[in-house]
């Protein structure tokens, strides 16, 4: 069947390229994401311009009504923006569980060898450092819970578990910004007050690793809040 | 019909179309607009999303090939989703009996008397 096909002609795959075109410029979210949306779309335009050629309209007729079938491009990514959230968010929320733990990993590099943190020996609450650092490393403790919390939400309402949770497509890109926002507060509070509290005698090598480490993910944690704020849906 | 009616019942509708084998998204997208003789009419590109939702939530399985040089992705319905449409299938006959016993001419009701 495909065999017998006429190839398009350059004008008619031109309609079809400025409807992509429009579309591509419309939608908002990760890069392999948009990839496959534009690339399936691509093969259904294609599909749908072959169903009226095989009908008897020319080829301009066939790519004009593929297109108008399709919807316009406005509409369709408004259909999209759902779906581009919901892997903004995934991804989002996957990168920050699995730097976590390095960051995490890093700082305490820094801080058991002199006692102030001691992993082996107890819960994280009950580490000098936190009992020195009163309520505000509590706090920031509690943030750190909520954040990893968020972040396993999002992965959680993104993936199987969509089958039985009602559709609500505002509720991972917020979890996510949450995760993001509380990721990058913890960065920001480990490279001041924290530093702060490093004994002088200290290394300064896994010192600037550890600091290096929470600087580019602040800035990476930010601007992923950013990005999911941004392509959270419209309320409904 | 209004279509509106029928999109409340898209992912039925698009695990049913894929109950007797793998279809790229434009025929499963087609496969429903015939076979619901022209009455479901969305836009064919707002129909997409929902099939990539029912990927997500594991009901079906894509998988890219490469046809007439474009890449395709064609969809099958995976054992989850199987279920799903069982589950689907049911709910609908059920509701469809209730709403034809009300809603379809026939002899009046008995009534109690006043």
């Amino acid at each position: 069947m495909t065999a017998a096909r006429l190839d398009l002609d350059p004008a008619t795959s031109r309609v079809l390229d400025d409807y992509l075109g429009a579309l591509a410029a419309r939608l908002t979210g990760p890069t392999r994401a948009r990839q496959t949306i534009l690339a399936e779309l691509r093969d259904g335009l294609v599909e749908a311009t072959h169903a009226r050629l095989a009908g008897g309209a020319s080829q301009a007729q066939a790519a004009a009504a593929a297109v108008t079938e399709f919807g316009d491009p406005a509409t369709v990514a408004a259909a999209f923006t759902p779906e581009l959230a919901a892997a903004t968010a995934r991804r989002v929320a996957l990168t920050l569980i699995a730097t976590g733990p390095l960051v995490g990993g890093l700082w305490l590099s820094v801080l058991a060898p002199s006692g102030l943190a001691t992993p082996a020996a107890a819960p994280p609450w009950q580490w000098p450092i936190i009992q020195a650092g009163g309520w505000p490393a509590r706090l920031l403790l509690a943030v750190i819970a909520a954040a990893v919390l968020a972040a396993w939400l999002t992965v959680a309402a993104t993936g199987q578990l969509t089958r039985w949770l009602p559709a609500r497509p505002r509720l991972a890109p917020t979890t996510a910004t949450f995760a993001a926002a509380g990721t990058g507060l913890v960065d920001v509070s480990l490279l001041t007050t924290g530093a702060l509290a490093i004994p002088h005698a200290a290394a300064w090598p896994p010192v600037a690793v550890a600091a290096t480490a929470s600087l580019i993910r602040c800035c990476l944690a930010s601007r992923a809040a950013r990005r999911c704020l941004a392509t959270r849906p419209a309320p409904s | 019909m209004r279509a509106e009616i029928l999109k409340g019942h898209l992912d039925g509708l698009l695990l049913a179309v894929l109950e007797t084998g793998p279809l790229h998204g434009y025929a499963v997208i087609e496969a429903v607009r015939s076979g619901s003789g022209g009455t479901f009419d969305l836009p064919t590109g707002t129909v997409y999303p929902a099939l990539h939702r029912l990927e997500r939530a594991g009901l079906v399985h894509a998988t890219w090939s490469v046809v007439g040089g474009r890449r395709r992705r064609t969809y099958e319905l995976s054992a989850a989703g199987r279920r799903a449409l069982a589950a689907e299938r049911s709910t609908w006959q059920r509701f469809a009996t209730a709403v034809s016993a009300l809603l379809e001419p026939g002899p009046a009701p008995a009534r109690a008397r006043p």
